[in-house]
């Protein structure tokens, strides 16, 4: 069972990449006479607010990074949004409830079996009433999309494909075993932890607050850097929208403040994606200690190694507050001013 | 009235026309059941919802469909039973023989057999097994190894971003983690149940939620400050931490986490929230018939909205189910179902 569901897993993953190369083909690389571009391809996409069309935009996006209808057609796809809490005026803590809507539209426009929308908050026991304060509930019966609280889940063991934590084995919840995809749909935020937190740090959420607790704290005793690494080693996304249309700047995930940015970045090498979003937060992503340890082994993340798409990086840069109190983020100031981020 | 010395005075002004309430053996108010005739209802459908989800010889599946029993629901559901049928029933004992093969050597009840770190479901078999006899060797090692086991802590590093005190132990989700705010009112609950509400450790559990609460009211996870900046309460870390409190500190001393809990409850509509927000209020301010019909209106729109989340965890209908059985709290329904042997609701 737990080897039926990697070697599953790695064969959409190959579906995907086999897109991939197929959008680039289609581009027109092939056609004047040069090896297609395998840099992996992040797409930037401006939306200037939430009661813009977001389904088009993210249709075009999907597109550009290899996410077409052929790909898609008949797959099972599991939306991860970023649902931490909830607050009166604080609707930058978790990915926006039109973001997920309009992710789950495309998706089904390409012709996905069923989407499907979990979660497993860390610091909320009750998912339910976090899905009502934040308004993601109505957009789920809007869409008649189903959800499943992640932390509540019955669990399968699996090995821990990263090992750059002690954990041997980790345990995921079900329904990434009656899947096909994995979609990240994080939010474009700083932490006060990690530094930043974005399409790898999303997937926390994945593992259930019955067997890590509430906050995860079995991954924070792990090491919080070599978990969100084991993790996405281990669950290996198909790919990742983050939603960059407002986020949050400061003193996050949760006490910081809203940051207009207005873009969704997208890709499916999620490393490339959290490169891509860093920059366009005016971070440089070395000094985020879990990207640059993926770097090289999940994904890369210098900028030349990533083929960027759509919106230019340096046209929709828009610098996030950092605090200088908070380790994680003086790091990230430090090298700010060394290196002309 | 006589007042309630740990009542605070929005508590107060809500329960101006109830009788006193004599202290129970745990220092909860063993109060007779109003009996309301909608939450009456309200329980024998629960009860007959989760009875739907049990197997015969006492485990319980986790939502409807399920191929295999959980321990959260197994024990919730017989936390329900003890309170709606009281310790002599037969699906009661059958519910709580259904814990003790969960039961571990050591006493814990886990989780899962592959997770034995995860040893909150101790706590409510603890409480699920009150006044049991078959169970009460099974209760008594529960006990013990609450009493022996606690969350990690340590001297806190002054240059710590933590606004907390770390020496205070309590208890953990997992084993070997820190002491979280939710666990160890699980545990301050069974062990009040249990009698041990003056054992050091439960003392210390007290301190330490003291310790986490937010200075604005209410508590979360179990983190009040980090950074410097005061972090944000939620309701059902709330509910169930004053659930564990009632009876122990003066409402000076939790004023602002008893006002925000009566703000939120009122508009809560999803069961684990509403639960033990519920439950805290009746453990503060035993309800009466105002509140009663209250508690009702809010579980019949909580349960109208299952639907849309295609049913809800057994665990969370047990909770609601005790909630609407439970007038004066937790501690109290376990207590007069003791001295009745039945519940007043039960049809």
């Amino acid at each position: 069972m737990k080897r039926e569901w990697l070697v599953e897993r790695r064969f959409s993953r190959r579906e995907l990449l086999a897109g991939g190369a197929m959008a680039a083909i289609a581009s027109g690389a092939a056609l004047i006479g040069c090896r297609p571009d395998r840099r992996p391809r992040v797409a930037v996409a401006r939306a200037a607010s939430y009661s813009v069309d977001l389904e088009p935009i993210l249709r075009r996006a999907f597109t550009e990074i290899g996410i077409t209808p052929g790909a898609v057609a008949g797959k099972r796809i599991l939306l991860k949004p970023n649902l931490v809490e909830t607050a009166t005026g604080a609707g930058h803590i978790n990915t926006h409830p039109e973001v997920v809507r309009a992710v789950a539209k495309a998706l089904r426009a390409f012709g996905a079996a069923e989407v499907l929308v979990g979660e497993g908050p860390g610091h909320r026991r009750d998912t339910l009433l976090v899905l009502e304060e934040s308004g993601l509930a109505q957009v789920l019966v809007d869409e008649k999309l189903r959800f499943v609280d992640l932390n509540r889940q019955r669990g399968f063991a699996v090995a821990n494909a990263g090992r750059r934590s002690g954990l041997v084995r980790l345990t995921l919840p079900v329904v990434l075993s009656e899947v096909d995809w994995i979609v990240s749909l994080a939010k474009l935020k700083t932490h006060h932890w990690a530094g930043a937190t974005l399409a790898m740090k999303n997937l926390f959420g994945i593992m259930p607050g019955s067997y890590y607790g509430w906050p995860k704290n079995v991954l924070h005793y792990a090491g919080l850097q070599e978990s969100i690494l084991d993790i996405n080693a281990t669950v290996r996304p198909q790919f990742a929208v983050i939603d960059g249309i407002v986020g949050m700047e400061g003193d996050g995930p949760i006490m910081g403040t809203a940051k207009t940015a207005g873009v969704v970045i997208v890709g499916s090498n999620l490393p490339a994606v959290d490169a891509s979003a860093a920059r366009v937060m005016g971070i440089d992503p070395r000094g985020i200690r879990y990207l640059a340890a993926a770097d090289g082994w999940l994904g890369p993340i210098a900028e030349d190694a990533i083929l960027q798409v759509g919106e230019t990086l340096a046209s929709v840069r828009t610098p996030f507050e950092l605090v200088a109190k908070i380790p994680a983020q003086k790091a990230l100031l430090d090298r700010q001013s060394g290196a002309g981020y | 009235m006589s007042a309630n010395p740990v009542m605070t005075d929005v508590a107060r002004e809500r329960s101006s026309a109830l009788p006193a309430a004599p202290a129970g053996p745990d220092g909860a108010a063993a109060v007779k059941r109003a009996g309301d005739p909608q939450l009456a209802e309200i329980a024998t459908e629960l009860g007959a919802a989760l009875a739907r989800r049990m197997h015969p010889d006492g485990s319980a599946l986790a939502r409807p469909g399920d191929s295999e029993p959980a321990v959260d629901a197994t024990v919730w559901s017989a936390l329900a039973l003890r309170v709606s049928g009281g310790p002599a029933a037969p699906e009661t004992l059958a519910a709580a023989q259904a814990i003790a093969r969960l039961q571990s050597d050591d006493g814990r009840v886990s989780i899962s057999p592959l997770h034995p770190g995860g040893y909150s479901p101790t706590s409510i078999s603890v409480l699920a097994w009150h006044g049991v006899p078959e169970l009460a060797p099974a209760r008594k090692r529960a006990i013990d190894f609450l009493l022996t086991h606690s969350g990690d802590h340590f001297l806190r590093d002054p240059a710590s971003p933590l606004g907390m005190d770390t020496t205070l132990a309590g208890w953990p989700w997992i084993d070997r983690t820190f002491s979280w705010a939710e666990p160890t009112a699980l545990a301050l609950l069974a062990l009040a149940a249990a009698g041990e509400s003056e054992h050091p450790r439960a003392q210390m559990g007290r301190a330490m939620l003291i310790d986490r609460q937010i200075a604005g009211g209410g508590w979360n996870y179990g983190n009040a400050e980090v950074f410097g900046t005061e972090l944000r309460p939620a309701p059902e870390s709330t509910g169930l931490v004053l659930c564990a409190l009632a009876g122990h500190f003066p409402a000076a001393k939790l004023d602002a986490s008893l006002a925000y809990l009566g703000k939120e409850t009122t508009a809560l509509r999803t069961p684990l929230a509403l639960g033990w927000c519920s439950l805290a209020m009746a453990a503060w301010n035993p309800r009466r018939g105002e509140q009663e019909a209250g508690l009702a209106l809010a579980i019949r729109e909580t349960l109208a909205r299952e639907a849309r989340y295609g049913g809800y965890e057994t665990a969370d209908l047990a909770l609601l189910s005790v909630a609407a059985q439970a007038p004066a709290g937790l501690l109290a329904a376990l207590a007069s179902t003791q001295q009745s042997g039945r519940s007043g609701r039960r049809p």
